[in-house]
């Protein structure tokens, strides 16, 4: 660590060379991330680059093998475990810390044996200790501002594709969180439901939300980030804004991967 | 056949249900704690708790019901520590003899379709509740244990129904359950068909009762994993 700190004020979510190995593979090589309140950063890169592992990392889906992680300044304290991996030194804070990152993924993750409704309010309730009926109430605003508010007591598996990953966005909105992840949040749908989907992202972008999205939608990390990252083997090879990104990348493996795309 | 003995014999044979009934219901009540206890002992990760949890489950299901019964209630009272101590206040009593033996049998039964059950809670959904921060109590009170219950409901219809049959054992031990009494009325009439008849008349329709209250709560609290089963 160096010392100039406190030039800029403290990021909203700052990560510090993450690395990550599963196996004899190394997934990550030190990877860094700083998100200030009301930045869009969006991590563009192949198949197996590890933006995927790397967003895993931020709540701990995955431990890191070496790296900090900071929320607001708070610092996630990791320590070594047992066979040399790391592991949590304190689970109430990484609770309370995922409790503050919302998290979208790849294949919606609905809980099959609660109602759309019970979906949204069930952390609220027995996370954050809010009543019913304030959960309830949100739910029924988040419902609406994702267009499914007439699905509340349907089964997530009566629904489409499009209309589950908007249901749980909403589910992850309802805790109120300070930064949302997005794992790839449209490549598990059908070409005709990605456009829903995605349009309720841009306007959470647009609300200045402060969010980090993995994806393999170009024209939307194009349009909707403040930065973009591209991930190759691990390491971090190019980033800036969208326009240096995708118009004038200066890395060959950047423009060969956007080529491609 | 003796239509009138058969008739006669019903309201007795009736009042045993009653004691049917209780043995059964405290046995699942009772064995379905257990075995989730034991489920998660077989399923954490440390082996000598997880050991223990498959010895257990060896153990009650590779004996025979008959002699796990004969062992609480006769085999134990010989040693004299078990008589002095508190326990014998219950494990003298035929009855609660026979709802222990029958509880830590079907405890090993229902531990094995729990563990499938709990494996076979798909990992996003456990992701999805760790990300928003659930710890662990929460977790498989809210999320895991619920879907794992629906998921072996049907199976554990049929634990449930095997139950009420293997509670006939219990007549061994003096108790006046539908097969004790069937057997009473047997000995003062030499009319076992007719007997039997009846009481196995009684077993139909208990089971019966069982079959359509586990359905229904199939189709009350499996309608969304049903339709998950059927998108795929």
């Amino acid at each position: 660590m160096t010392g100039g700190e406190t030039e800029t004020a403290t990021p909203t979510l700052s990560v510090q060379g993450i690395e990550k190995k599963f196996g004899e593979l190394q997934v990550l090589r030190g990877v860094s991330l700083d998100a200030h309140d009301g930045n869009v950063i969006s991590m563009i890169g192949a198949s197996g680059s590890g933006k995927s592992t790397f967003l895993r990392c931020i709540n701990l889906l995955e431990i890191p093998d070496a790296g900090r992680l900071f929320l607001a300044g708070e610092e996630i304290l990791l320590k070594p475990g047992r066979g040399g991996k790391m592991a949590p030194a304190d689970r109430k804070q990484v609770d309370r810390i995922r409790a503050r990152l919302g998290m979208v993924f790849q294949s919606f993750n609905l809980w099959s044996h609660m109602t759309i409704l019970e979906n949204i309010i069930e952390a609220p309730v027995h996370v954050l200790g809010q009543s019913k009926e304030e959960a309830r109430a949100t739910a029924y605003d988040l419902l609406a501002k994702v267009g499914i508010d007439d699905k509340a007591d349907a089964y997530p598996a009566s629904l489409s594709g499009g209309q589950q990953q908007r249901v749980a966005i909403a589910r992850a909105l309802a805790m109120t969180p300070d930064v949302l992840l997005f794992d790839e949040p449209t490549s598990a749908l059908d070409p005709e439901l990605v456009g829903e989907v995605l349009k309720v992202i841009r306007s959470l972008a647009d609300e200045g939300r402060t969010m980090i999205i993995v994806t393999h939608e170009m024209k939307f990390a194009r349009d909707v980030s403040d930065r973009v990252l591209f991930l190759h083997e691990g390491s971090i090879e190019e980033q800036g804004t969208p326009a240096e990104v995708f118009d004038t990348p200066q890395s060959p493996r950047c423009r060969q991967f956007l080529a491609r795309g | 056949m003796k239509f009138t003995l058969m008739w006669e014999s019903l309201p007795t044979l009736l009042s045993g249900a009653v004691l049917t009934v209780q043995l059964v219901a405290l046995a699942l009540v009772i064995g379905f704690g257990l075995a989730v206890v034991i489920a998660l002992a077989r399923l954490g990760s440390n082996p000598l708790i997880s050991g223990a949890a498959r010895f257990y489950i060896f153990v009650f299901r590779g004996t025979p019901l008959l002699l796990q019964i004969f062992l609480i209630y006769y085999g134990l009272a010989q040693f004299e520590w078990v008589r002095e101590s508190i326990f014998w206040l219950v494990l003298k009593e035929a009855y609660w003899a026979a709802i222990i033996a029958l509880a830590l049998n079907t405890a090993a039964y229902t531990a094995e379709l729990m563990r499938g059950g709990i494996s076979g809670v798909p990992k996003g959904q456990v992701e999805a509740a760790l990300a928003c921060g659930m710890g662990r109590i929460t977790r498989y009170r809210r999320i895991i244990l619920p879907t794992a219950f629906r998921q072996i409901l049907p199976a554990y219809g049929n634990e449930i129904i095997l139950m009420v049959k293997a509670s006939s054992l219990a007549s061994t031990i003096t108790l006046m359950e539908i097969t004790g009494i069937a057997e009473r009325i047997i000995a003062r009439t030499f009319s076992p068909l007719e007997v039997f008849a009846v009481a196995g008349a009684i077993y139909l329709a208990i089971n019966f009762a069982v079959t359509l209250g586990v359905e229904g709560l199939e189709r009350r609290y499996n309608k969304g994993l049903r339709l998950a089963s059927a998108a795929r």
